[in-house]
């Protein structure tokens, strides 16, 4: 396969994989809650965009302002209902919780949608386009740019609105942020349910490139907590940066050697940590304001 | 006759089950400036921690402008007046300059022109602000630093500044630049509240000095009587015998 044909798949990958870690680093740049149950939300979403399109033949995509809405009202509430009251316990404990709540909600989509692969097959599932020599389907051209737009909603959000600044002051110094008049509970409670929102649009995204069941989360929460450890806990433009790296790079390697794909993947983590232990991007956002 | 803006009356306050403030009376007047000094555990940050909502007293009062504020939320307290300079560590290193400062008038934030206003307000008073406006807080000297949080603190208009080391880690310019502003703020009008371990800068800066002991108020009176006090002087400015 041509080069450049490859390494737009992985661009298209990477904006898919960096509106999911974006969500993911960002509940742990405000929260310091390390949310494993992502994946689960993210096959959750999808299932369901499945379960409405197999009924109704509802074009999929209308469904991502829909599930985007509904999981940040779902994160919003495990929240307020859960983490609340567990956070004070430490990181530990949050992610234990946080495991709980995978496991519950994995189980529930065992129970209502069986355990097999579920497909959203839209008319344009098989399509693609030219451009120059570079063959693009449909499915991941569509799926790359939407993610690409609604983390450039995300960006916007945190920069311009008072409600995003106020995250991001809270991302970066806690005391600080309560000092300005901040609420950690609410920050906290609107970072999650962002959180919990991009894995809503990720999983209508998710539910038109691949087959999914219950148990696919445990590929992704897996393949997002590498992405953000490799960008640097907490830090968005890291999650970005690394999604794209990884992208491209299992693209590469799903194309040349397929079988080693998940080992080029993950080594490619461990090489890089190797040398930047705390991620891409890892030390600047950590840094202190001390004198 | 002197007006007094913030009383503490019998605080007791302290973490767990033990109590590190065990009684502080403290009355600070209005546009003055205030510095307690005293010992590691002596309970001054402590009496900070309370005065800003961060730790609710388990007994006592504390009243700022007549009315009791003892146990309102941090939030709370800022919009009744009452701002905090924390020691360090208090900016958003990836944000700007003027969003550093923005951030201080985070409670006001529905209103424009009150936040315009604020904005130029503050930027006459710390220049900086101005000067450096797009620069990230994460690239400032301590001294610049510490010019910004005060900047900050300043959005809202506070009539109380609470100022927790203002000289801690800074060279004698940035000092000498920070206690300016500090007397810029009492010749408005405002209280400063400060605490000092340089108990010479502290005293010569403040119109009134506290010492604090052992969760206590052990002296309480004008800057000058409490550094010419020959316990302190001996204790926190390596003098012996009476001052002349």
């Amino acid at each position: 396969m041509d080069l450049l044909q490859v390494i737009a798949f992985g661009v298209l990958l990477g904006g898919v994989y960096a509106l999911l870690a974006s969500g993911v680093t960002l509940i742990f740049g405000v929260l310091d809650v390390v949310n494993v149950a992502q994946g689960s939300f993210l096959v959750f979403s999808a299932l369901f965009t499945w379960q409405i399109w197999s009924l109704l033949g509802l074009e999929p995509l209308l469904l991502v302002p829909v599930m985007g809405l509904l999981m940040f009202v779902i994160g919003w509430a495990i929240y307020r209902g859960l983490l609340v009251r567990v956070a004070p316990q430490g990181p530990g404990m949050t992610v234990l919780l946080m495991f709980g709540v995978a496991i519950a909600m994995e189980g529930v989509l065992n129970i209502v949608f069986g355990n097999e692969f579920k497909s959203v097959t839209p008319p344009y599932f098989t399509s693609s386009f030219k451009i120059g020599e570079i063959v693009i389907p449909y499915p991941q051209m569509i799926s790359g740019v939407l993610a690409v737009v609604v983390l450039g909603g995300i960006y916007v959000y945190l920069r311009k609105s008072w409600a995003g600044r106020a995250l991001r002051a809270s991302a970066q110094n806690k005391d600080g942020a309560a000092l300005v008049g901040i609420s950690a509970t609410k920050a906290s409670s609107l970072a999650f349910g962002i959180g919990a929102m991009t894995a809503g649009v990720g999983g209508v995204l998710l539910a038109i490139m691949y087959p999914v069941y219950p148990a696919t989360q445990y590929d992704w929460i897996a393949r997002l907590l590498g992405i953000i450890v490799l960008g640097g806990m907490g830090s968005i433009p890291g999650a970005i940066i690394a999604s794209m790296l990884l992208g491209i790079s299992e693209s590469i390697a799903s194309a040349y050697v397929p079988q080693w794909a998940p080992v080029f993947f993950y080594g490619a983590i461990l090489v890089i940590l190797l040398f930047r232990p705390h991620g891409l991007l890892g030390e600047k956002t950590r840094e202190d304001v001390a004198a | 006759m002197s007006e007094s803006v913030l009383t503490m009356a019998n605080i007791e306050a302290g973490y767990g089950g033990g109590l590190v403030l065990q009684g502080v009376d403290l009355t600070v007047d209005k546009g003055t400036i205030t510095c307690i000094v005293g010992p590691n555990g002596a309970g001054k940050s402590t009496v900070f921690r309370v005065i800003s909502g961060l730790l609710k007293p388990k007994g006592g009062t504390v009243t700022f402008g007549g009315r009791d504020i003892g146990g309102l939320s941090p939030s709370e307290v800022l919009k009744s007046g009452i701002a905090q300079v924390p020691q360090n560590r208090a900016l958003f290193p990836e944000m700007s300059v003027h969003e550093n400062v923005l951030m201080g008038g985070y409670a006001i934030r529905r209103d424009r022109a009150l936040l315009k206003e604020r904005l130029a307000m503050v930027a006459e008073m710390v220049p900086l602000v101005k000067e450096r406006a797009k620069e990230h807080a994460g690239n400032l000297s301590g001294g610049q630093r510490r010019m910004v949080e005060i900047g900050r603190a300043l959005m809202l208009d506070p009539a109380v500044v609470l100022m927790d080391e203002p000289s801690l880690g800074l060279d004698p310019k940035s000092v000498a630049t920070v206690a300016s502003v500090i007397r810029d703020m009492a010749a408005e009008g405002r209280t400063v509240l400060m605490i000092e371990q340089n108990v010479r800068l502290g005293m010569n800066l403040a119109t009134h000095g506290v010492v604090m002991e052992q969760g206590k108020v052990r002296l309480i009176g004008d800057a000058k009587d409490i550094a010419d006090n020959p316990e302190v002087a001996s204790m926190y400015l390596g003098k012996t015998g009476h001052n002349a």
